[in-house]
């Protein structure tokens, strides 16, 4: 029991209002340099038409840089690619994930044996890894060559024939993303009650009942959150390409929207700091939509 | 359906859960299977479920042995101690569960659902999620459910611990109605012993494993099988002392000399425990086996909780309230038959 009424007291109470700002300002403080500034400088950028980086001049105020952006026939290329690649590679890792940890989630042999194997790539660098498949995408010494050759598939040239470049980017990808979705769906997996599964065994439910009617509507929450998170860090691919193709492919097919930011930020000389900027911009609401849309979905599925 | 357990085992590795269990349960009863914490009361209730399969023995329902048939061939309707009720389905979803995976059409599982539900008085709940329902009405639905299926068994493992004691009146009286009214063979596990006792028809008495007594509530009381029995029953507690028989009377230690006529045919010399029951000991009037001091009183309204030493025990006595006693009064002590037993002290076995 407080009773704070006084004049001193108040005085007191001031500066215990202040004190959990001064807590929270170091990390403020970097989020507002480091995150809240650059946006808004990239919102502002994207609008600014003939910028010139060392002046810090520019010619005008408008949506130049969109209209050019959205001309480009290398955004364009770059947009659908990203879209393929989510399309692609979500549905198919989230699928393969949910497998997975569930089977790593039953009580089998060497299953701490199989949950390293499964968490592994997460710890090692996206590059490394990479090389490492650009060594199995080899089209006369790969392994994948190799494995398909036992179902008498001809050996595909993944790497240097443009056409088969997005399968091999999309195989990587889906690849990339397992682990960090198992550890997700696997916490998700532990926290349903064993209890309901003894329910159902009881109730007469086999395995593939109890999967369906118990085990998914209960990890539906997580599969949301993992849908949610991988659809953002997959709009961004990126790292991937250079591993594999050393940049957007052979023919210049491989572009993705960030690539093209790089690509605008980077390889093109002068750079072009407005176009890579609206090409963000654009990213960031189509992430968005898909965000709020998802949000939507979940929520609707919840009643 | 009668059940009968025949010298049912259950191990895990060095501890035995079950020892050597053998017991017939009658068509239609109630039965309660009582004991302390960890006296394998559970293992037993899953070994017949068939969650826990047994180590050895057999188990028959009528005239089948089950023993070895998976928990979903077995018809058994099993109620878990916290109800496990599936956070995402709705009360009539819930309860029809079961035979949803029946293959059971969706009209006619929701039809037989409804019907349930309204045996267990939830039936206007049944849109609601588990998470919106009161502990009792969770309870309800769980045995709803577990009765659809027509169970030829209805298991119910702590089915009142997680409700508070208003509630769990309610539902024990609540598991007896519905259970007189579906006549099913029900088995509920609870270490209440007050529980066990309102309800049951017959109590089954577990200790460390072993079986101690099947019996009526009432004849557990009064015709305990040993001493574990006499104290796990009753309260307040059994006054519980120890003494040795000589010259046909039991010497309590601390030389208090109790003359009762079943000590008469007890050997010279036998360590023997004697229980009595607050209410079996009278105080100063014509029936005297000995004598003793009060220690204390309490006055508790309509009578009064009399503390008296005998040698060196101190028992617990009801007195009527006009009665009155100071601290430090000599008082002769009368031991009625019902409610006083002598036990071995050693083997905790019933003498008289």
């Amino acid at each position: 029991m407080s009773t704070r009424t006084t004049g001193k007291k108040k005085g007191i109470s001031l500066s215990r209002k202040i004190e959990p700002y001064l807590y929270l300002a170091p990390f403020a403080i970097g989020v507002l340099v480091f995150t809240l500034y650059p946006i808004i400088n990239v919102v502002l950028l994207s609008f600014k038409e003939g910028y010139n980086f060392i002046t810090k001049d520019f010619t005008s105020w408008g949506f130049g840089n969109y209209l050019y952006v959205l001309k480009d026939s290398y955004f364009l290329q770059a947009y659908k690619n990203t879209f393929m690649y989510v399309f692609v590679v979500i549905p198919i890792s989230t699928c393969l994930s949910v497998v997975i940890a569930t089977l790593l989630n039953q009580k089998i042999k060497f299953s701490s044996l199989f949950q390293t194997a499964y968490f592994l790539p997460m710890v090692t660098s996206t590059i490394a890894i990479g090389f490492a498949w650009r060594f199995m995408f080899n089209y006369k010494s790969g392994v994948i060559n190799y494995l398909l050759s036992f179902f008498g598939v001809e050996a595909i040239n993944w790497l240097q024939v443009p056409q088969y470049n997005f399968p091999a980017l999309c195989i990587y990808g889906i690849w990339a993303i397992l682990p960090f979705t198992i550890i997700l769906l696997l916490s998700g997996l532990q926290n349903i009650d064993p209890m309901y599964y003894t329910a159902a065994k009881v109730d007469g439910a086999g395995p593939i009942k109890s999967f369906f009617r118990i085990t998914l509507p209960l990890l539906a929450p997580t599969i949301f959150l993992v849908l949610c998170v991988n659809t953002i860090s997959t709009f961004k691919v990126y790292n991937e390409l250079f591993p594999l193709f050393q940049g957007a492919g052979i023919a210049n097919n491989m572009f993705t929207v960030v690539y093209y930011i790089y690509y605008q930020f980077r390889v093109k000389s002068p750079a072009r700091y407005g176009y890579a900027a609206a090409a963000a911009v654009l990213l960031f609401i189509t992430v968005f939509i898909f965000t709020m849309i998802q949000r939507w979905v979940e929520a609707k599925t919840k009643n | 359906m009668k059940i009968t357990i025949d010298h049912l085992t259950k191990d895990f590795g060095s501890t035995i859960a079950v020892n050597d269990f053998s017991a017939v349960i009658e068509s239609g009863e109630l039965i309660a299977l009582l004991g302390p914490s960890g006296c394998g009361k559970s293992t037993m209730l899953n070994m017949i479920s068939g969650i826990l399969p047994s180590s050895t023995g057999h188990i028959y329902f009528d005239e089948d042995d089950v023993t070895d048939v998976a928990p979903e061939k077995r018809g058994v309707g099993l109620v878990f101690q916290n109800y496990a009720l599936y956070p995402h389905m709705t009360v009539l979803e819930n309860i029809a569960f079961p035979l949803e995976i029946k293959k059971v059409k969706k009209a006619e599982r929701e039809a037989k659902a409804i019907e349930m539900a309204k045996l267990v008085h939830v039936d206007m709940l049944l849109d609601r999620k588990p998470k919106q329902l009161s502990g009792g009405q969770q309870q309800r639905v769980a045995i709803a459910r577990a009765l659809i299926k027509n169970p030829r068994v209805l298991l119910l493992d702590e089915p009142l611990s997680n409700l508070d004691a208003r509630l769990r009146i309610e539902m024990r009286e609540e598991i007896r109605r519905i259970q007189q009214e579906t006549q099913v063979t029900t088995i509920f596990v609870t270490h209440d012993q007050e529980e066990a006792m309102s309800i049951s028809d017959h109590i089954v008495l577990m200790k460390d494993g072993f079986l101690q007594q099947v019996a009526r509530p009432q004849e557990l009381y009064d015709e305990p099988a040993n001493c574990f029995v006499a104290d796990f029953l009753g309260n307040p507690p059994i006054n519980k002392t120890h003494g040795v028989i000589k010259g046909g009377k039991i010497v309590l230690d601390g030389g208090c000399e109790v003359e009762l006529e079943a000590a008469k045919n007890l050997p010279e010399g036998k360590k023997v425990t004697l229980s009595m029951r607050a209410e079996a000991i009278v105080i100063d009037e014509e029936l005297k086996n000995t004598e003793g001091t009060v220690v204390e009183t309490y006055v508790m309204g309509k009578e009064v909780l009399a503390y008296v030493s005998l040698g060196d025990y101190k028992v617990r006595a009801y007195i009527p309230a006009e009665k009155n006693f100071g601290k430090g009064q000599k008082v002769t002590v009368g031991l009625k038959k019902r409610g006083v037993f002598v036990f071995d002290e050693e083997t905790g076995a019933r003498l008289a």
